[in-house]
């Protein structure tokens, strides 16, 4: 039944063929086959290996060693045993030790199945080393470390003295070196697993090099404060350790407790010899060097930028351990191969959220309790062998990854997904995992990384929108009557706005408790807000609903001008300092009114009078602020629509990031109040965004290879140019904000009696520390990126070479014209 | 030769079925003319593919809801709205279109088959967006898939309305011969 149901997920020669496939003729079997050949047999239970509860995976080992060897001369099934199971090993971590385990007995019984195998992953982890692509050089040493029985000598241990010497000479060279970690952190990954192994003897080796990596290991990166999802200055307590200095206590603990990595399976375990029927010893199965691997000096980074990582678990402090503690190296072990198969697997949601919950079979069964074992009842079993609650873990890890800093390895989005396609696999063991999790990073919110608190945000609008909205509000209840700038309220009112987004306000306010339904207002439920200039009171009522009439009618330039000119005369006779302040304000409320239907509305009412808004925003600093201010106010309360339209005017060159910026950060700064509010905070980030993106573009166009002058010069400005726009705009945060965050800032200062001991205004000053966090992050990673990615970059002033070469000079002209696109 | 020339499990950025049998479908009927002709491989029409056809779309769905979750994914260049050929509102489905082939393969694989306005949606692969394509097929107007649903769907109109015609015909019917 099991293997009926795994087919239809669609694995790799499970797919169903429709005669529709076939275009000469209809081959459809006349009758079903149900002889499956050996092949495709094997190929199936090595790529569903461990996969099943019902199955023990020790016989999955064993079956499938057996008939592999057996039937060596085929070459079909060689083939495909050799290439699936390093297949595996790449893809799908937690399978490692079965694989391996699987090549093991398949070596004891056939010497040259497993001389094959060894050669063709040392081929491919020469391939992966040479490219620095260190995540699948990290799995292909752990599969060949548990194969450490199989070798003459000391085995992989001289591969990982080398890498050992290289990390030191990296880190000797530079303190900010990052690479060296990332290979303590492999060498720290694979002991674990070769202790594991069925050799002996080795421990010596492994305490050697454990010492030696601890200085690499227990020092503390300078980047590690500034990825940590705690910042802290904020939150000493709950600031995470880096993953390499926990392993690094974990592993020497372990060592002292000679090994025992309980959660690790050993499905080599209870194999038996054909002959004797004794347990089966690895130790005297034919030995073969380990195979020839080079590291080459200097090693180099590949794709993947590189970055300290942090342990968090959102399930932390919790009155009963559900997950491993950070004292266990279960906790790194089983967070490692969770988070490369999350990783790994981005192709496909739905098989990544079946292997999160399928966790607790490729783990020891003394690991997890029962699957869905409710959290009361956790607490009934806490005693002194304590198993962990399988999802709990596996949500654990997905949250590591969606709150990775500086960036999660793969758009946010994906994380989002997996997490719902877990809750729909299984809802009842799921939902009440994630509701403890949102309540501990509710929780969190006031000293978590802004970055991080606006992720999670994002992540709980989208998540509920894919299961009814339905939430416990009622838990919150008491937060209601704080004041809108704290954290908690700032949350709320921002999810529910999210939430409207992606819905619209009847439907949400339909799904709250009271007394939540209040914080959506009538003006919320409106789709098209009031146009301030219908009212007779308003100042320019009668040019602004002309103005309008004339957008709506599509009227020509010098009609709109003539209405135009009509405000700006009444202005400057009722002694206002800039007429073009409400000139601007009443066009663009009219644009904004008469687009109010969709947004391809209000798109092509700004095609319309592009020239015109472009020409406002060049004449000056305050009319470009009032475009925004105008937009701002008219979305008032559905602020996704007017912060997305101000996107689309950074899109067109109407406004520029720096005016963005300045809107919020001076303009309508109320004081710093403006820093709670989450849809700000997403603005300047998109806006911030588009700036380092372009920046990003232009610095891969000038680091190209085949590069020459005078193309060179030409991108070199451009970049020098831009790179100089972008750091006067961290500047121009990082000013703004300073002065926030120390309580300084002129508006703060007037406040109250000027002492900045109102009770707001320690909340104010924390949200600058946490906005200043996020940029001066932002600026580090984004001046780092050039850095090195311009380390070997053609040096200005190269020419071309005499003949060949010239395709790649025009390469660049290219390039730049690309960089160009939004 | 595997190390990952083909995945351990299937990739949900592929052309779906219905796109790869549509093609097939063309070419079959290609090769009962004389001249077979030098026939395309649907996937390189999509190679480099930006666009996305969205499906199952409630009818109220709006632009900026879409733009809500799809931009999750990527910054969208344009968004072109399905619409009813006869009544120009929305009859349940979009196009989305990316700026870069990775952002549309993105979103098959994280948006497809998620919900959006509380319905499973879907995404294809698409070659393009042209002018036209905007307007459902069906005879009344909307798109051929709600001409004979039998079920009720609230988002999508009530139920299939050359069925509901049907319907409504032979309840008069059957009232009148009484």
């Amino acid at each position: 039944m099991a293997e009926n149901d795994r087919r239809n997920q669609g694995y790799r020669g499970g797919r169903k063929r429709r005669y529709r496939d076939d275009d000469d003729f209809d081959r459809r079997p006349q009758r079903r086959r149900y002889e499956e050949p050996l092949f495709a047999q094997v190929r199936r239970q090595l790529l569903t290996i461990a996969e099943s509860a019902a199955r023990r995976a020790e016989d999955d080992v064993q079956g499938i060693a057996k008939t592999v060897a057996d039937n060596y001369e085929d070459e079909e099934i060689r083939g495909d045993f050799v290439n699936i199971a390093l297949d595996l090993v790449l893809e799908q971590p937690m399978k490692i030790p079965f694989i391996a385990g699987t090549v093991l007995v398949a070596h004891s019984l056939k010497p040259e199945l497993g001389s094959e195998v060894l050669s063709k992953a040392a081929e491919a982890l020469q391939k992966y080393i040479d490219i620095g692509a260190w995540r699948e050089v990290k799995l292909l040493i752990r599969f060949l470390g548990i194969l450490q029985p199989v070798y003459e000598g000391d085995g992989i241990f001289p591969l990982l003295e080398e890498l050992f010497a290289r990390a030191v000479d990296l880190q000797t060279a530079s303190s900010e070196d990052l690479l060296g970690l990332e290979l303590v952190k492999i060498i720290q990954f694979t002991i674990p697993y070769v202790m594991l192994s069925p050799a002996t003897g080795f421990e010596a080796q492994a305490s050697a090099l454990l010492e030696k990596t601890d200085i690499i290991a227990s020092t503390p990166h300078a980047l590690v404060d500034l990825v940590n999802t705690f910042s802290p200055e904020e939150n000493q307590e709950a600031a995470g350790q880096s993953v390499i200095s926990l392993m690094q206590t974990q592993l020497q603990r372990e060592a002292n407790q000679g090994w025992e990595l309980k959660c690790l399976p050993r499905p080599w375990k209870d194999v038996r010899d054909a002959e004797t029927d004794e347990p089966k010893s690895f130790e005297s199965v034919t030995k073969v060097p380990f195979p020839t691997v080079t590291v080459p000096n200097p090693v180099l980074n590949g794709a993947r930028p590189l970055f300290p990582e942090v342990y968090l678990s959102v399930y932390a402090n919790q009155e009963v351990d559900t997950v491993p503690s950070t004292t266990d190296i279960s906790s790194s072990l089983i967070r490692d191969a969770l988070v490369d198969t999350i990783n790994l697997l981005d192709f496909n949601r739905v098989a990544t959220a079946k292997f999160l919950i399928d966790i607790d079979c490729y783990f020891t069964t003394t690991t997890f309790v029962k699957r869905a074992t409710p959290f009361d009842r956790m607490r009934e079993l806490a005693g002194e062998v304590q198993p962990w609650k399988p999802e709990d873990v596996a949500v654990d890890a997905v949250f590591s990854q969606l709150f990775q800093l500086p960036a999660s390895e793969h758009k946010l989005v994906y994380y989002h997904s997996v997490l719902t396609e877990c809750c729909k696999i299984a809802p009842a063991a799921i939902a009440p995992s994630l509701g403890r999790a949102i309540r501990f990073l509710y929780n969190s919110l006031e000293t978590m990384d802004l970055e991080l608190s606006n992720r999670f945000l994002d992540w709980f609008a989208h998540h509920l929108s894919n299961f009814g909205f339905t939430w416990k509000w009622s838990e919150w209840v008491d937060d209601l009557d704080l004041p809108a700038i704290d954290p908690r309220m700032a949350f709320i009112q921002g999810a529910l706005d999210k939430e409207i987004r992606l819905s619209f306000a009847q439907r949400i306010k339909g799904t709250l408790p009271d007394p939540y339904p209040k914080l959506i207002t009538a003006a919320k439920e409106k789709d098209t807000p009031e146009f301030k200039y219908s009212s007779e009171m308003a100042p320019y009522s009668k040019q602004g609903q002309e103005l309008m009439q004339l957008i709506r009618k599509k009227a020509s330039d010098e009609e709109i001008q003539s209405v135009i000119t009509a405000i700006e005369d009444q202005a400057k006779s009722q002694g206002v300092e800039d007429p073009k302040i409400p000139s601007t304000d009443a066009f663009v409320t009219s644009l904004c009114f008469v687009g109010s239907k969709s947004l391809s509305h209000v798109l092509s009412c700004i095609e319309r009078s592009k020239d015109r808004l472009l020409a406002i925003g060049t004449e000056s600093q305050r009319a470009r602020c009032q475009i925004i201010t105008s937009v701002m106010e008219y979305w008032v309360d559905q602020p996704g629509i007017a912060i997305n339209i101000i996107d689309k005017l950074l899109n067109y060159t109407i406004l520029t990031p720096l005016s963005v910026l300045e809107w919020a950060l001076s303009e309508s700064v109320a004081a710093g109040t403006i820093l709670s509010k989450p849809h700000i905070f997403e603005m300047i980030s998109a806006t911030v965004g588009k700036v380092t993106n372009r920046m990003r573009q232009i610095v891969a166009a000038r680091a190209q290879p085949g590069l020459y002058e005078p193309q060179l010069s030409v991108i070199d400005e451009t970049l020098v140019r831009e790179r100089t726009d972008m750091q006067s705009l961290f500047k121009y945060i990082e000013d703004s904000i300073v002065s926030i965050a120390a309580g300084s800032n002129d508006q703060q200062m007037e406040r109250g009696d000027g002492s900045g001991t109102l009770p707001e205004d320690a909340i104010i000053r924390q949200w600058g520390r946490r906005w200043l966090r996020v940029f001066r992050r932002k600026a580090a990673v984004e001046e780092s990126f050039i850095s090195d990615a311009l380390a070997n970059a053609t040096p200005l002033g190269t020419q071309a070479p005499p003949v060949s070469g010239r395709e790649g000079a025009t390469d660049g002209d290219l390039d730049i014209a690309d960089a160009d696109a939004p | 030769m595997s190390l990952l020339a083909r995945n351990t499990v299937d990739r949900l950025d592929r052309p779906s079925a219905y796109y790869v049998s549509k093609n097939k479908r063309r070419r079959f009927n290609d090769r009962d003319e004389d001249e077979p002709q030098q026939e395309e491989k649907p996937d390189e029409k999509l190679k480099n593919a930006t666009t996305l056809y969205v499906g199952n779309l409630s009818f109220y769905t709006t632009e900026e809801q879409i733009h809500e979750l799809f931009a999750k994914c990527g910054e969208i260049k344009r968004l072109v709205m399905g619409l009813d050929r006869f009544n120009k509102t929305p009859c349940g489905f979009c196009f989305v279109e990316y700026y870069t082939h990775q952002d549309a393969l993105d979103c098959l694989k994280y948006i497809g088959g998620t919900k959006l306005d509380e319905r499973i949606i879907r995404t294809d692969l698409d070659p393009g967006f042209e002018e036209g394509r905007q307007f459902g097929r069906g005879k009344s107007g909307g798109q051929v898939r709600d001409e004979y649903r039998e079920e009720y769907d609230p988002g999508r109109g009530g139920y299939g309305r050359a069925y509901d015609e049907q319907r409504q015909r032979e309840e008069d019917e059957y009232g009148a011969g009484r």
